[in-house]
């Protein structure tokens, strides 16, 4: 008896082409992508940087921290606008080096070169910190010795200058803040494409579409009669995890309340008409819940939520730039932890914005009013 | 007598000509056409898998047709949908909901919010004590009823029904074609699919389909006439599997049927009755006397499927 509902369970898939087709296309292309896109290692880290001194033991700084490809470096006028560009999202860390850098250097009183880090990206802190190294290198400090062919090194210090790094914005390194926003974008990812992933295939499934059918409502109103209730579900959710962030977790609050809705509202129509989207492509509920979890998974781990997009190839961060949650990740954080300006989050929320767009609208065109 | 409401309701009619559908390489519908006029219960019989309910979708204008051309009271399908109303083979209300929100629903799809109006409808057709059920848990006679009740909510010119007694006792189906005559007396044009006969000799005008070909169309009396020369003979004989054997050997014969303690023969006109005595008498060794009778639409039924069988 077992065998014969083996055999029927197995006879059953083996009628779904496309579902067999995605159990395994699906993990491939994924194991494919991930095992290309997921890598620790940042490269070319924008960093802004201030050189005051501008002589040649800076540039030396300089050229150290550029030679390994972990960053890429460009001037900023003023100290300030190192904090604030990180802060918009435009460098991910900063450097000053003071006007009297190589005074102190020439003296032998060790100066002070300020590091920054954007200290929202977890593992991105902890890999800057350890890269900043390349300033420091024995490759760069070796010339900065002043050598008198006919005397001994005039060596006081052990290191000729001295590297302070500031984490930025989350100071403390409050682990809940690095993962915690983004956090709140993947439960609501799930609720949405989960709610109406199914909701038109189900109606398919069992006969009720066909009675709505032959009924004159037009597909714009069909589509907008299944997105907005779960819009307005969804965004209750967001308010409602949001709320035990903040009252557990001691999440920081956003400088607008105002552009915290304008995420959280469009966030949720793009995610709640790309699960309809999903809907409507799918044949079988089964099908539209293995879409739904292979755009989850990728979403998560190429959106810079756990792995930061500095890591990411070249080659395929493009991919990256196609997940909505990508942007979300993005404004959150720039919201709640670092008090990124509405100007720097506008590109973030017109991508955003653009995904909903395009989502509703495919949904309507892809909704058949026949069979 | 006109009933009052046909003066003012315009003409409304049913009319296709040549529609077809493909579904692969299988021709489910050929060239099917149809002229309904206002007030008529038209019957779409056929076997299954005759193309019935691809039909009726099409004329709904929920499958497109590959070619062939639909007319709904003059408009196009699309503009028409306000005046038809649809109630699909399988249950398709939601199951979750109860009777009346489901009722509710489909009245509010066609902007009928008039709570007296489907209150009147749920009594009408004995829902009434069932209206916060859940349509889910209803018998599956009531849940024709609910199916039905939420198809006229919006007062439709015409109907289509695929299959509406399909599983249904007779009582049942007995009342929903009370109802049937009700509507179509009201000037409403009923488009009925079954494979009942006794159900479509309740209609005015039928078609007979059979793998999506018409093969015979008319009324319930002139449709038996589509067999051509034949007769039919009947006599009191418990089923004998010899006999059976036997008749199966003639060409001339067209159809045998059992009736419980019935046997139907069909055969050609210029087939002797002497022959077919002979053969049955010579099997259960006593002689039997074969009565003359009228074809019914059982047996024109049951001989164009299986003739067009043999042939295809």
């Amino acid at each position: 008896m077992i065998a014969a509902i083996m055999k029927k369970e197995l006879l059953q898939l083996k009628r779904d082409p496309r579902l067999a087709a995605l159990i395994v296309v699906m993990p491939l292309l994924l194991l494919l992508l991930f095992g290309v896109a997921l890598k620790l290692e940042p490269s070319n880290v924008r960093m802004a940087y201030l050189d005051e001194d501008q002589s040649i033991f800076s540039n030396l700084i300089k050229t150290g921290l550029w030679s390994d490809g972990y960053f890429q470096l460009y001037e900023v006028e003023t100290r300030q606008d190192i904090v604030e560009d990180i802060r918009a999202g435009r460098a991910r860390a900063g450097m000053h080096i003071a006007a009297d850098f190589s005074a102190l250097l020439a003296e032998n009183q060790q100066p002070h070169v300020e590091f920054f880090v954007d200290g929202t990206m977890p593992s991105l802190a902890t890999a800057m910190k350890y890269h900043s190294a390349g300033a420091t290198g024995e490759g760069v400090t070796n010339d900065m010795y002043f050598s008198d062919a006919d005397a001994p090194n005039v060596v006081i210090a052990e290191e000729p200058f001295i590297m302070d790094t500031t984490i930025l914005f989350n100071p403390l390194e409050i682990e809940t803040w690095y993962f915690l926003p983004g956090i709140i974008g993947v439960l609501l990812m799930q609720i949405a494409l989960i709610l109406t992933g199914i909701t038109v295939v189900r109606e398919r499934e069992k006969h009720t579409l066909e009675q709505i059918l032959v009924t004159p409502i037009s597909k714009t109103a069909f589509i907008m009669g299944k997105l907005l209730p779960y819009v307005l579900i969804a965004l209750i959710d967001f308010y409602f995890i949001l709320g035990v962030g903040w009252v557990v977790f001691d999440l920081p609050q956003p400088p607008s309340h105002v552009l915290l809705f304008l995420l959280a509202a469009i966030y949720v129509v793009a995610m709640i008409s790309l699960g309809l989207l999903i809907s409507l492509f799918s044949q079988t509920q089964q099908q539209a819940m293995f879409i739904a979890i292979f755009i989850i998974i990728p979403s998560i781990l190429l959106s810079g939520l756990i792995f930061p997009l500095e890591a990411i190839p070249q080659s395929v961060r493009y991919i990256s730039y196609l997940i909505p949650f990508t942007y979300f990740v993005e404004i959150i954080r720039g919201l709640l932890i670092k008090q990124t300006q509405f100007v720097d989050l506008l590109a973030s929320y017109a991508a955003l914005s653009c995904f909903a767009v395009v989502f509703v609208a495919a949904s309507i065109a892809r909704f058949r009013k026949t069979l | 007598m006109v009933h009052p409401v046909l003066e003012t309701v315009p003409p409304v009619t049913v009319e296709a000509s040549s529609l077809s559908r493909r579904y692969g390489d299988r021709l489910v519908v050929d060239d099917f056409s149809v002229v309904i006029e206002r007030g008529r219960i038209f019957g779409l019989l056929g076997p299954n898998a005759a193309g019935k309910t691809t039909t009726i979708r099409m004329l709904c204008g929920i499958i497109e047709p590959d070619a062939g051309e639909i007319s709904i009271g003059g408009t196009d399908i699309a503009v028409a949908k306000r005046r038809i109303g649809y109630v699909a083979q399988r249950f398709g209300q939601y199951e979750e909901l109860t009777v009346w929100e489901n009722l509710r629903f489909y009245a509010e799809m066609y902007g009928v919010k008039d709570d007296a109006l489907l209150q009147n409808l749920l009594a009408r057709y004995s829902l009434e004590r069932f209206r916060d059920q859940r349509a889910g848990t209803l018998s599956g006679g009531y849940q024709r009823r609910l199916g039905l009740v939420c198809a006229v909510a919006h007062d439709p010119d015409i109907l289509f029904l695929d299959e509406p007694t399909a599983g249904i006792d007779p009582v049942t189906r007995k009342l929903l074609w009370d109802e049937f005559y009700e509507l179509s007396a009201r000037g409403k044009t009923l488009f009925i699919t079954t494979h009942y006969m006794e159900e479509a000799q309740r209609c005015h005008q039928l078609a007979f389909i059979d793998r999506g070909k018409t093969v015979a169309r008319g009324t319930p009396l002139t449709i038996r006439d589509s067999l051509g020369k034949v007769s039919v003979y009947s006599v009191e004989l418990s089923f004998d599997p010899g006999v059976h054997r036997a008749l199966r050997d003639v060409n001339a014969i067209m159809l045998i049927n059992q009736f419980g303690s019935e046997l139907r023969i069909m055969v050609d006109e210029d087939y002797p009755v002497a022959w077919l005595e002979e053969a049955i008498s010579s099997v259960i060794g006593k002689a039997v006397p074969l009565t003359r009778s009228e074809p019914n639409l059982e047996d024109v039924f049951i001989a164009l499927t299986l003739h067009g069988e043999s042939a295809g």
